[in-house]
């Protein structure tokens, strides 16, 4: 079953595990201002306390089930550059495979946010003149990040088509 | 725009015409007025004032700030045509100045709005391939000017740098849709039947029942959507002529407000054949076409239809322009890969009428039973290749490949196809595509 997701040639380059951890900090931060609210509730208000378990149970199961997701999404994502397509995999329930021809690319983005740069990931996005195409890798180390950018752009010169 | 003024205008450029103003002016006060007639009809102006006072006032206030901002907006536009590129400068506070190189320009279309059509003048819109924002507008030229403008445009565009013969264009007729072609089509088709029959029914029943209240709740949406169907079906394509010229195809059409769209052969990323229920049976089709740059300014005027290649075509006609269009395609016989019976459960009726297929040339995927659709994708536009699969359609063993192109009415996509089938035509689409662009 998983064969039908690999790479025609080669493997999956992998995304560095700190994509994960990026994700979870941003799920566990609303989460835990969830649980301390239903906390408050609980013991503040007499009243009002099916309301403040409900949101603890709720807070306490997005957290379990975002740090579970968290982990094996970055599992799921990964790139192989090969001699003319560039291939992206994702999902673990939805998965995907997209694959761009370097000839296609029209401009490449690097993207990292200020939780990104403190663990040191970054997001590239590849565009075509499909706004389909959608091509993003997130989690990628700061120094692959930018290696990927210039070696995409070297072998889109290289091999660019016009339209 | 006569090209031969490139050295001395170099610097200051020319002004678009000075009834521009005007227009605008006309324009602004159209739109205002548009909010309030309804209010005319039901009885309330704005406060005190009377429905038609105020009316009055806003097609007067309309006009005379339109033309205040037209004027001024005009007073600070110019172009300038060099060499190299067509740079438009603008804006009264905020200055801006777009810069269009010639061998980036996707088509050229001139569009005449049905007020500036009263003063003889047309909208220049160049489409440059992108997303938001790909489309520049010069507004407004006289008529000849802009078909002057747009044939050096567009003969640069095609590298071309001394095109500037004032030789008349050569271009033969290859099909002229009658109006009435356009009426019947669209009576036949079942969404026209849907708004129309709905809309007499609702009229019918509340007379019938004296419910005015439910009338106006379900007619709005009804009669709209009836407006807009007769609008973009048959009054946009009003007198429909399609032609061939030395550099690609040229679209003119419309009832009120004209237009005149050019199609580059080179520039047709993919063509959609769509064939509604009952328009099966006479063997009519609607040709639909991607062009980088026309979709993503959706939303705007009348992009929809934009895109339409042919309102309405017997099947010769339409084969025979898309083999003018996508040269060397068998597209009917494919070799076709079907959509399993095991994917009945995502398409209990459609699954029949699912598949794709490839030949030399093209990508082809044909899907719909009530309309049925044929996209077919040339192998050297193919954007990207996408696989996808949910979990539902592990279960089944399916899976969905998708063919990108930009953004447009085609959509090359084979859902819910075996997935084996799926992996290997997608490779295979891959390397296909890798031949073609080589």
């Amino acid at each position: 079953m998983d064969e039908l997701f690999n790479p025609p040639v080669g493997t999956w380059q992998r995304v560095s595990p700190q994509l994960a951890t990026v994700r979870r900090i941003l799920i566990l931060v609303p989460t835990s201002v969830i649980l301390i609210a239903g906390v408050a509730l609980l013991i503040l208000l007499s009243d009002l306390r099916w309301i403040g378990a409900i949101a603890v149970v709720l807070a306490l199961a997005l957290a379990g089930w975002g740090w579970f997701w968290a982990g094996r999404n970055q599992r799921s994502w990964g790139y192989a550059e090969n001699d003319d397509d560039l291939l992206v995999t994702s999902g673990v329930m939805f998965k995907r495979l997209v694959a761009i021809p370097y000839g296609r690319m029209q401009f490449v983005d690097v993207e990292a946010g200020p939780l990104d740069r403190a663990f040191g990931v970054a997001t590239v996005t590849l565009h075509t003149a499909s706004a389909e195409t959608a091509a993003d890798i997130p989690g990628l180390p700061a120094a692959e990040a930018t290696r990927l950018r210039n070696r995409l752009t070297e072998l889109g010169e290289a091999h660019g088509a016009g339209l | 725009m006569a090209p031969d003024s490139d050295s001395s205008s170099e610097v200051v450029g020319q002004r678009t015409h000075p009834l521009t103003a005007v227009v605008q002016g006309a324009r602004w006060a159209a739109a205002a007025s548009v909010g309030l007639v309804s209010s005319v009809f039901s009885g309330d102006g704005w406060g005190d004032l009377s429905p038609l006072l105020s009316l009055l006032i806003a097609l007067g206030g309309g006009l005379v700030l339109g033309m205040g901002v037209g004027f001024l907006s005009w007073l600070f536009t110019r172009y300038v045509i060099d060499g190299a590129e067509l740079r438009i400068n603008s804006g009264v506070i905020t200055k801006s100045s777009r810069r269009i190189p010639y061998e980036r320009i996707q088509s050229v279309d001139i569009a005449e709005p049905l007020i500036a059509r009263l003063f003889g003048l047309a909208e220049l819109r160049i489409e440059m391939a992108g997303g938001k924002d790909s489309r520049t507008a010069l507004h407004f030229l006289p008529l000849a000017g802009a078909g002057e403008l747009r044939r050096v445009l567009l003969a640069r565009s095609d590298g071309d740098q001394q095109a500037d013969s004032h030789a008349p264009e050569r271009r033969t007729v290859i099909a002229v849709v009658p109006p009435k072609r356009v009426i019947i089509g669209t009576v036949l088709s079942l969404d026209f039947a849907f708004a129309a029959l709905g809309s007499l029914g609702l009229l019918v029943g509340a007379i019938w029942f004296g419910q005015v209240i439910v009338l106006l709740g379900g007619i709005v949406p009804l009669g709209s959507w009836l407006v807009q169907i007769v609008g973009k079906r048959v009054l946009q394509q009003w007198d429909f002529t399609l032609s061939r010229g030395e550099g690609g195809l040229r679209i003119e059409r419309g009832l009120l407000s004209r237009t005149s769209q050019t199609i580059p052969f080179a520039r047709v990323q993919g063509i959609a054949v769509k064939e509604p229920y009952v328009w099966r049976r006479f063997g009519w089709q609607r040709l639909e076409v991607d062009i980088a740059g026309y979709a993503a300014s959706a939303g705007e005027t009348d992009t929809d239809s934009s895109s339409t290649l042919l309102p309405i075509a017997d099947g010769p006609l339409a084969a025979a322009i898309i083999a003018e269009l996508i040269p060397g395609s068998a597209f009917e016989s494919v070799s076709r890969t079907q959509a399993p019976r095991r994917s009945r459960l995502f398409a209990p009726i459609g699954w029949r009428y699912r598949w794709v297929g490839a030949d030399e040339r093209t990508f082809v995927a044909r899907e719909g039973w009530v309309e049925r659709t044929t996209d077919i994708v040339p192998h050297h536009k193919t954007q990207s290749v996408e696989l996808t699969q949910g979990p539902l359609q592990r279960r089944r063993r399916l899976a969905t490949i998708e063919v990108h192109t930009p953004q447009g009415p085609v959509d090359a996509d084979g859902r819910n196809l075996d997935e084996q089938d799926a992996r290997r035509i997608a490779l295979a689409q891959l390397q296909r595509a890798r031949t073609a662009r080589t």
